[in-house]
């Protein structure tokens, strides 16, 4: 009798129960923290709070959720293109994911019709004197103007929302009727899905973060928020995945084996972003072009220098070195414990990256920047897991099902 | 298993070919790999082929002899263009050298079966593109003697390298490369070295392979070593491939010039390695497989493939592009807008668009799957690759060069004969190489070829 | 007057590696410990039946990679700031990002030596003699064929006995092998 219960809990892969308590409880602490957030908007400065600490803080706390969003975007195109096991396990979390970004536009609203001013120099290019500062503004206004600034938002918003469509509409489609027609659909659209993924990241990255600094630039930054993002979204995955597989449905269909390999891409993932970041920094460390230097020195001086040999240690050379065990990755609890530390160091590194342009030369540690995402976290794990119980947690009309699954019962090396 | 009564094989329905045609047993795949290497004729094709390549081969012996003689006053380059063919070559080569590093250590790690034909060859040619590559620091130095003085040795004079230097950086990424893949190489030849030492008919043969086996007698346990070892070089040489065009981009990046200066470099040239290197991966195995025969073990799906990852790639370097483009009117900055205006419309506008051209607009017809399928379509497009990204280096040295940042230092530069001789004397020598490696070295892995055979499964009975 | 020379051990012959797994797995449970398979190719499950489970190779490149990086490091530590320091475009002596590129391939250098030095040592390769070699059909072990051996060394060995064991695992063939 037992066995056949499990079959059939099987066949639909439900979400486990608890998950409505935990969006309950993450809906509460958001509510709370969101309140706690636009208070602090109206407390005075001299204790952290302040319309302009508010977007400030506000942009931190956007930038890490979204990235989570659409680090599953990216992911989930990705393991269409390439296929393998361990897509297809998290298929299901990876498109909960992408369906957050609804809400991630609702948040985007009052920071592009409120928030412009209180965080982007070039919104006050008539008003500066510095004159070289003022002669590059001149030259960007063609790019760096709210207008235009506006219309790329909805550019990016829109594609995003069309792959998020159509990826988690043919996936449902598929649950339904088994056609195989909508996995080649969605391979299809992959393809140059993940090249919009790339360039609308990349020029996110440039519109909304490094135009902070109006003046400096760097080619690879784009590709940086690409690893980033996905770094993000992969240890938000993978806690979730354990989470998943230490309960009935899934116990016992995703293994070691499938951690393995989520651990295995995991340690890529840190390597890439690694790469990334410090290609960037030798170029211009090496280069030492004093109109580009001075973004480092913002970001090593006057104490910020500790959250960077921090985010060195602690966002690559730690997990680098853990991960590179066999045993830890085939450890599911310890891969969460590991995925979840990077993903509070990916909230240190964009901590690094955007606030010192809002305090230059001397550390800041600003309690609304912990609070907004906090805020904004509780509401999108509410969002998540909401979603996440509308679909079987695995797509069991995929053409290769059982042999993903089968995949977690050989060892795998 | 629950799952094991459920037909698997209806499943599989998009591999439609195979990695290899069926029919083969261990002894066949053996006898007819082996067969190239140990037969006694050599076909006559061959020795066209060597032929020609030994007289490319002599171009550049001609070339560097007039170089040691005269001084390199015989090159183009001048000022302001003091970089020119001699890195635009080595950056060239080792490229293309690093599809296969990629081939055998990155497809390994990503379990990617297909690579098991093509990784004994594309390690070759990346052995072979390496050497190309190290002639021209060598050669370039002006008095090749000494080129030992790159290295840190103890010497009389009292002094050291220079490591806040990235060409310092690129004499150890080099010499390192070159080594790991020679030991990747060798070490990878071990077993089928055995097959040939027990396979040679005449004594001479049986001692040479014999020696280079070094007693290999497929020993359980020597196996179970053997692995863990091919497959910790690959976990080293998947970043150490990455890492050697980083710093060869390093070489550029580092320096203040604009169209050098640029932190989209390292993962750029990256690609564009790899990109070039699968094309001439395909150049050459689209020939030689049909020379040979080899449609067996070299499939169109191992050509797709490819195609697959040179399409990807080449989005890479075109993003790379892109960026730069970008960015260098978005920086407002007067010398980064006028370097990548003066690349599109200056005097070597034809390089630039004929680069795009090759680079960017070519490779996009692979997106179509009918091109895909088709050999001779392939094999042009990775000729016209190969060709684009040795533009692409030309773009980068020369237009970023020619225009100082004075005017009144501004120049032409324009390749020599003794440019081109040594350039294509670099081709004679690679394809020299390679011709008397397709002669005594077996061209496909024989014991991994085993391994992919569907009778190389242990059945385990059911418990 | 016949001298029969040493004998190494014995040996049978498979012709697929279904077979010789399971031979080396019956073998083991029977309680032979100096036992070989040779295949032309390796076969995980082989390794595991003749009890033969972890290598030290990991450690052995991970000490070389450590000691590589340390050595990489240290020489230009020594070479730029110690013995020879000189002012490049007022960079410092010490320039800890300058140095990562070549740390790093020092790294790679001699964990891969480890590696491939590691590897053969523990083979104890090159080996120029062995006495497997001895065995008429054993050129067919880089071919086709299968083999598993039982050395005379082992406790549990009695000529007789072993053979008639040998032939009981449904072998091609078992020879003797001599020294």
């Amino acid at each position: 009798m037992a066995e056949r219960t499990r079959v059939e809990q099987n066949l639909t892969y439900a979400t486990p129960r608890e998950s409505a308590r935990y969006q309950q409880r993450a809906l509460l602490v958001g509510a709370l923290f969101l309140v706690l957030f636009i208070v602090g908007a109206f407390l005075p400065i001299t204790i952290g709070g302040g319309i302009d600490q508010f977007f400030h803080s506000y942009l931190v706390g956007f930038m890490f959720w979204l990235g989570v969003a659409m680090g599953c975007l990216g992911l989930l195109m990705l393991q269409h293109l390439t296929g393998g096991a361990w897509g297809l396990v998290i298929r299901r979390v990876l498109e909960a994911g992408t369906r957050v970004l609804p809400l991630m536009f609702l948040l985007f609203l009052p920071l592009a019709i409120f928030g412009l001013p209180h965080l982007y120099e070039w919104m006050h290019r008539t008003e500066i004197t510095e004159k070289a500062l003022r002669a590059v503004l001149e030259a960007k206004k063609n790019y760096l103007n709210p207008t235009f600034f506006l219309i790329r938002a909805a550019v990016y918003f829109a594609i995003w929302f069309a792959l998020m469509f159509f990826l988690n509409r043919w996936s449902a489609d598929q649950d339904r009727t088994a056609e195989r027609r909508y996995s080649k659909n969605m391979t299809a659209l992959s393809g140059p899905g993940i090249i919009l993924f790339v360039l609308t990241t990349t020029f996110a990255s440039v519109d909304w973060v490094m135009s902070l600094d109006a003046e400096w630039f760097s080619t690879i930054y784009g590709l940086i928020y690409v690893a980033g993002w996905t770094l993000s979204a992969f240890s938000f995955v993978i806690a979730v995945m354990v989470w998943l597989a230490t309960r009935p449905p899934l116990e016992g269909e995703v293994r070691a084996a499938h951690f393995h390999d989520l651990g295995k891409l995991l340690l890529a993932f840190v390597m890439l972003w690694a790469y990334f970041a410090f290609s960037q920094f030798l170029i211009i460390w090496s280069g030492n072009i004093p109109e580009e230097a001075e973004w480092y020195l913002n970001r090593l001086r006057g104490g910020w220098g500790w959250i960077g040999v921090a985010v060195v240690l602690l966002h690559f050379a730690l997990p680098f070195v853990l991960l590179l065990s066999r045993d830890l990755k085939r450890n599911a609890r310890r891969l969460a414990t590991i995925a979840l530390f990077i993903l509070v160091m990916r909230f240190v590194d964009l901590y690094w990256l955007i606030v010192p342009e809002f305090n230059r030369g001397h550390f800041k540690f600003e309690w609304m920047s912990i609070v907004c995402p906090i805020a904004f976290g509780g509401l999108w794990i509410a969002f998540f897991f909401w979603q996440l119980r509308l679909r079987p947690l695995l797509p069991i009309n995929d053409p290769y099902f059982d042999e993903a699954i089968e995949h977690g019962k050989h060892g795998g090396h | 298993m629950p799952e094991s009564d459920q037909p698997h094989d209806e499943v599989r329905v998009h591999e439609t070919t195979p990695l290899i045609e069926p029919g083969h047993t261990f002894a066949s795949v053996t006898d007819k790999i082996s067969s190239l290497v140990l037969k006694r004729r050599t076909p006559l094709g061959w020795f066209i082929g060597f032929g020609i390549s030994f007289m490319l081969f002599q171009l550049f012996m001609l070339a560097v002899t007039n170089l040691v003689f005269t001084g390199v006053g015989i090159f183009g380059t001048n000022q302001p263009v003091g970089w020119a063919m001699p890195i635009i070559n080595f950056v060239w080569w080792i490229g293309i050298g690093h599809a296969g590093t990629l081939i055998s250590a990155i497809l390994l790690l990503l379990r990617q079966e297909w690579r098991t034909s093509i990784n004994r060859f594309a390690e070759a040619m990346t052995l072979f593109a390496v050497a190309c590559a190290g002639m021209y620091p060598v050669f370039h130095l002006g008095r090749p003697w000494l080129a030992y003085w790159l290295f840190p040795y103890p010497n009389t004079m009292g002094i050291w390298p220079q490591f806040r230097s990235p060409l310092m950086w690129d004499v150890f990424a080099v010499s390192t490369y070159a080594t790991v893949s020679a030991l990747f190489w060798f070490i990878g030849l071990i077993p089928d070295f055995a097959t040939l030492r027990d396979r040679a008919k005449s004594r001479g043969w049986q001692i040479l392979y014999g020696l280079l086996a070094m007693g290999w007698r497929g020993s359980a346990r020597h196996w179970a070593r053997y692995e863990m070892a091919y497959l910790l070089l690959a976990g080293l040489a998947t970043p150490l491939v990455l890492s050697v065009h980083t710093i060869v981009s390093f070489d550029f990046a580092v320096a203040q010039l604009p169209g050098w200066h640029a932190t989209i470099f390292p993962p750029y040239f990256v690609a564009g390695a790899i990109y070039a290197g699968f094309a001439m991966v395909l150049t050459l195995t689209i020939p030689l497989r049909k020379f040979y025969g080899l449609e067996d073990f070299i499939t169109d799906r191992h050509l797709r493939n490819m195609a697959k990852v040179m399409l990807a790639t080449g989005l890479i370097v075109a993003y790379g592009y892109m960026m730069e483009a970008f960015f260098g009117w978005y920086s407002a900055n007067k010398y980064e807008r006028f370097m990548i205006w003066n690349r599109m419309t200056g005097p070597y506008w034809q390089f630039y668009w004929a680069l795009i051209l090759c680079n960017i607009v070519t490779p996009q017809l692979l997106w179509i799957r009918r091109i895909r399928h088709s050999t001779l379509a392939l094999f042009i497009i990775s000729l016209v690759v190969g060709v684009g990204m040795w533009l692409e280096r030309f773009v980068i040295v020369v237009t970023s060069l020619h225009r100082d940042f004075l005017p009144s230092s501004w120049g032409m530069y324009w390749p020599t004969v003794w440019d081109w001789s040594m350039f294509i004397g670099t081709i004679g020598l690679f394809l020299t190489l390679l011709f008397l490696f397709i002669r005594f070295l077996p061209i496909i892995s024989i014991f991994e070829m085993r391994t992919i055979l569907p009778q190389a499964e242990v059945e385990e009975e059911a418990a | 007057m016949e001298t029969k020379p040493p004998l190494y051990g014995l040996m049978a012959e498979f012709d697929n590696p279904t077979d010789l797994v399971e031979a080396a797995r019956q073998t083991y449970d029977e309680g032979y410990r100096r036992i070989n398979g040779y295949s032309p190719f390796p076969i995980e499950e082989l390794a595991e039946a003749i009890g033969f489970h972890k290598t030290r190779l990991p450690l052995i490149v991970l000490l070389g990679g450590i000691f590589g990086g340390l050595a990489g490091y240290f020489m230009m530590y020594y070479m730029e700031v110690i013995d020879y320091p000189l002012n490049v475009g007022g960079r410092p002596f010490h320039s800890w990002p300058a140095f990562m590129p070549i740390t790093f391939e020092t790294t790679v250098l001699c964990a891969a030596l480890a590696a491939v030095f590691g590897m053969l040592a523990l083979n104890k390769l090159p080996q120029p003699y062995h006495p497997v070699f001895n065995a008429e059909r054993f050129a067919l072990a880089t071919r086709d064929r299968f083999f598993l051996v039982i050395e005379a060394r082992d406790p549990k060995f009695d000529h007789d006995k072993t053979l008639a064991f040998m032939w009981s695992l449904n072998p091609k063939e078992v020879v003797d092998v001599e020294v």
